[in-house]
């Protein structure tokens, strides 16, 4: 399939562990250097472990269609984003390396009374998967293993426990328990079904039958009701939480809090950049809009209103009835750029918030100097910039690392936020949030492009948000690249916007006046054909 | 509801909550309020708490068990009247712009919680219900003689048969008593249970950002005996030419104080337990720290840095007010709210410090160095001051701070390094230049 090796081999080889089986999330991928993915991390120890806490098992608890993977998958993104290292260890992919392609596990897998090859097959795949996690622990220094199985037994739980505990490793469960048959179905629905055995059949017809299916496959499932073990119980999706805490501290909360504010249903965040101001701006002047700046502002807000219209358009004639328009709420930061970009919209009745976190990055010291000047008059400081452009702060100013820390609480309440959202912001701020929804290398925030003549609009799916960008029409090509005001760090790669030949095409010469580059399109993410194979996938 | 803006364009939140705290007597209810009245206050969200205990207080200063029997009719009536009168006083300042707002009362029943779901929800109001549920014995009696004691109710009594009297109210209350949704029947609550201290924890259909922002502040709170160090860096060059802000290193006395600092601490701590010290990642504050002893763990935190002064950093306090006289106005008479050209508000400083009140509140020992008005505004989060009062509190430099958290209250200690220093202060209205605090505004 995607890997050379057979899955025998690689079920026995000492170390196997998922490198990218399935896509499904974007988080198995990342380079092992996973102090790359941590946009937020508030400081670092030797060990790498923060938070006081030592290595961490988070076993995941539930049936299947409990949305399971999903938490798993953001949870991860989120204490990567704290710089929590963090893996998340699928079980059922280490039952299909083992049982190999086409094979199948026995029908009395899951029984409790399994028979004894039944119970030596299970015991194999856990072992494996349990080696992979105290390697990884131990020698990469990872401190969050997310261990994504049914363990759907109070015994099987408990063991589990004590093994990890004789390990040195804490174990905290987390278990999606879900009795709202709505929303079983709606997962089951979105995410098992668009497998051939359900092919043509009527979705609810095909959901009912998946969720038979898992019953019988697996008879016994004990909600978790352990007193002497550190769980988290997410009822129905978020509606509810019960949180047994024997041992557990700020880490748990921190996961707890995040899970509060997570919730499934579907809207947009739009991302724009603020206009362009009056030729004397700087970071510390504040200037308001310029004439421009003005037009831009008009203008956005026709395209966005007429995408929007669109989207509707489309999403009725596919239901056949009259949608509503999910309410737009507009987020800007403190700054008059941003305030006087919403203007219009508040003109038009919507409902425009202020918030102070999403000021620019400051520049410090380099504000207003040239790339040139600031080479001359700081050359070692634009030595260690270019070594690493995501933590290194030149005098005075923040670096993308300091917005990060600065963006977190904005970044859990725009998890909350059940409206669509328009965020109106600074290049900078929009490269960090953009890398949170998008999960970005640290490495690449710094490079992330928001040319002023799009709006990015981002809609999340399952298990990995989409990225479209709309262009907005009409604007003076001046005003798209990098404007003047911005700062002028230099970082590896040309600006936003910034014209630069695209090879291939025609000579330098011929080009056209504005050829720009921009990150694709649109960033697809298959995540749903992808999974479709896990429709047998019951651990 | 209309978007509300707080006088300076900045929009406040559109939501407003009451917190109706729920549990027998003893469970650290107040305590709970208390703290989370001066952080939402602190956030600048409006917040006040409706002591109901009070109110009875007014009609029945000094009651005995007896009163708190569901039987005593009497009694029964004029609880209820403490209750709808606190009520009422809530709803009053709800109307007047209030965000949220606490009910610290006892609502043991389901009869009461209801009434006061329905009462406060028809004014259009969110509710969240916060229990402390506690069946360790031990816990109660100890938070009974600690602080019930000792309650106005109890004045001029002997403090053993106060704590027996005391006991015997709660059995009065236990009779009637149902945890939230024992019977299944609450489940459409918003709710927080905590039970037995933390041990475990119930979250209930949580609404919105600002209630789960209240439940986390509340899951992070302990009750482990700690201290928090503050202190400003040692005097800066630029502090000798009464300039602010910049990014300049230590004057001949200031790095006299960060030698004499590790001195300082271990006489405050009183063992050589280590500390952690967060600085800021400015050259004065990480200068004053370098002395301190090397198993100190040292972190840096950029959300430290000295209140930006935007165009006007490096300059004196004369030359802003040559410059941009207006502003220098502006600024004495909102001093929290006034934002500097390109620059911060203490307003701002507070938003961008609350990670560090949410890290601090689940750490033990923590010493600061940072600058005048982060101190500032770390200091008013622990001494509750208001926003009129805390950028003008006076935090002399080559000082120790240490601050002490109990149960009601925040306990403060100076230890000052005896090492002369310009002052930094500057009275409000006052001519534009440093002068030493006056005597009645010390800390």
């Amino acid at each position: 399939m995607d890997t050379l090796l057979t899955a025998e081999i690689a079920a026995n080889a000492p170390r196997y562990r998922r490198k990218s089986s399935t896509f499904i999330d974007g988080i198995h991928d990342v380079s092992d250097d996973q102090g790359n993915m941590a946009p937020a991390q508030l400081y670092s120890t030797m060990s790498g472990r923060l938070f006081h806490s030592g290595r961490i098992a988070i076993v995941m608890v539930g049936l299947p269609a409990r949305g399971k993977t999903h938490i798993c998958v953001s949870m991860a993104r989120y204490l990567q984003w704290l710089g929590v290292k963090t893996r998340i260890f699928h079980l059922g992919d280490y039952r299909r390396a083992t049982v190999g392609d086409g094979g199948h596990v026995p029908q009395d897998y899951f029984y409790p009374n399994a028979s004894p090859a039944s119970v030596m097959l299970r015991q194999k795949i856990l072992k494996k998967c349990r080696e992979d996690i105290y390697a990884w622990l131990n020698h990469e220094n990872g401190q969050v293993a997310i261990y994504d199985a049914v363990n759907p037994t109070a015994s099987g739980r408990r063991s589990l426990a004590k093994e990890f505990a004789k390990h040195d490793v804490q174990t905290l469960f987390l278990e999606s328990y879900v009795d709202d048959e709505e929303i079983l179905k709606e997962n089951a629905r979105n995410v098992k079904i668009s497998s051939p055995d359900f092919h043509g059949m009527d979705p609810d017809e095909a959901a009912s039958r998946y969720l038979k299916r898992i019953q019988e496959k697996i008879p016994v499932f004990e909600t978790m009701e352990e007193h002497e073990l550190n769980y988290v119980k997410m009822i129905n999706a978020g509606q509810a939480f019960f949180y047994n805490n024997v041992s557990f501290n700020y880490l748990s909360h921190r996961i707890v809090f995040y899970l509060t504010n997570l919730h499934i249903k579907s809207r947009t965040t739009f991302f724009v950049r603020a206009g362009t101001a009056g030729e004397e701006d700087s970071y510390k002047a504040d200037a308001p809009l310029s004439e421009e700046g003005q037009a831009y502002a008009v203008k956005m807000t026709e395209t966005l209103l007429r995408h929007r219209e669109q989207e509707r358009k489309v999403l009725a004639e596919r239901s056949g009835r009259d949608e509503p328009l999910r309410p737009l709420t507009v987020w800007t930061s403190t700054r008059l750029r941003t305030i006087q970009t919403g203007d219009p919209l508040k003109e038009k009745g919507y409902k425009v918030r202020q918030r102070s976190q999403m000021s620019q990055i400051n520049p410090g010291v380099c504000e207003k100097l040239s790339e040139r000047a600031i080479r001359s008059l700081y050359p070692e400081e634009v030595e260690r910039h270019e070594l690493d452009p995501y933590h290194h702060r030149y005098p005075r100013a923040e670096s993308y690392h300091d917005l990060a820390v600065r963006l977190e609480p904005i970044i859990l309440e725009l998890e909350r936020e059940q409206n669509d959202l328009l965020i109106i912001a600074h290049e900078s701020v929009l490269r960090v949030l953009y890398s949170y929804l998008m999960h970005c290398s640290t490495m690449d925030i710094p490079k992330l492009k928001f040319p002023r003549d799009e709006i990015i609009e981002i809609i999340p799916a399952a298990y990995q948000n989409e990225a479209k960008r709309i262009h907005i029409p009409g604007l003076d090509p001046k005003m798209i690249p990098g404007s003047p005001e911005d700062i002028r760090i230099p970082v590896p790669g040309p600006p936003s916007g910034q014209l630069s030949p695209i090879p291939g095409m025609s000579s330098p010469a011929e080009l056209p006046e504005m050829v720009v580059t921009r990150p694709p399109e649109k960033v697809v993410n298959k995540a749903k054909e992808m999974v479709a194979d896990k429709v047998a996938d019951e651990d | 509801m209309a978007p509300k803006t707080n006088g300076i364009g900045v929009q406040v939140e559109d939501t407003q909550i009451c917190v109706v705290m729920v549990g027998l007597p003893a469970r650290g209810k107040s305590y709970i309020a208390q703290k989370a009245q001066r952080y939402l206050k602190w956030l600048s969200i409006p917040a006040a708490t409706f002591n109901v205990g009070n109110y009875r207080r007014n009609d029945s200063p000094q009651p005995s068990a007896d009163f708190f029997d569901t039987n005593n009719a009497e009694g029964e009536r004029k609880r209820r009247a403490a209750a709808a009168a606190a009520v009422a006083d809530m709803l009053k300042w709800f109307k007047n712009g209030g965000v949220v707002g606490i009910l610290d009362a006892t609502n043991s029943t389901k009869e009461r919680r209801k009434w006061v779901l329905d009462t406060v929800t028809s004014h259009g109001i969110e509710v969240i219900f916060v229990e402390s549920k506690c069946d360790d014995e031990e816990l109660v009696m100890a938070n009974i003689r600690d602080v019930k004691a000792t309650s106005p109710d109890y004045k001029g009594q002997d403090p053993e048969s106060a704590a027996q009297d005391f006991r015997n109210r709660i059995r009065n209350y236990e009779k009637v008593y149902r945890t939230i949704n024992a019977d299944g029947d609450e489940d459409d609550l918003t709710y927080l249970k905590i039970m037995n201290v933390g041990k475990q924890v119930i979250i209930n259909r949580i609404k919105d950002y600002l209630q789960s922002r209240i439940v986390y502040y509340l899951m992070n709170l302990h009750i482990r005996p700690r201290s928090v160090w503050l202190s400003r860096h040692g005097e800066s060059m630029l502090n000798l030419e009464g300039r602010i802000g910049g990014d300049a290193g230590l004057s001949y006395r200031g790095q006299e104080y960060a030698r004499k600092l590790p001195e300082l601490v271990l006489e405050s701590v009183g063992s050589d337990r280590p500390l952690t010290v967060w600085t800021s990642t400015l050259k004065r504050t990480i200068a004053t720290a370098r002395h301190l002893p090397a198993h100190y763990n040292q972190l840096q935190w950029k959300a430290l840095d000295e209140l930006d002064a935007g165009v006007c950093d490096g300059m004196t306090y004369q030359e802003i007010s040559d410059m941009y006289p207006e502003d220098f106005q502006a600024r004495d008479e909102d001093k929290y709210n006034y934002r500097y050209r390109g620059g911060e508000s203490y307003r701002d400083v507070v938003i961008r410090l609350e990670p560090i009140i949410m890290e601090l509140e689940r750490s033990e020992d923590i010493l600061i160095i940072s600058h005048q008005a982060v101190i500032r505004c770390i200091y008013a989060y622990f001494m509750q001051k208001t926003q009129e009062e805390s950028p003008w509190v006076p935090v002399p430099l080559h000082t120790l701070m240490k601050l002490t958290p109990r149960a009601y209250g925040t306990e403060v200690q100076m230890f000052k390094a005896n090492i002369k220093a310009v002052s930094t202060w500057r009275g409000k209205g006052s001519t534009a230049k440093h002068e030493d605090p006056s005597p009645d505004g010390g800390v």
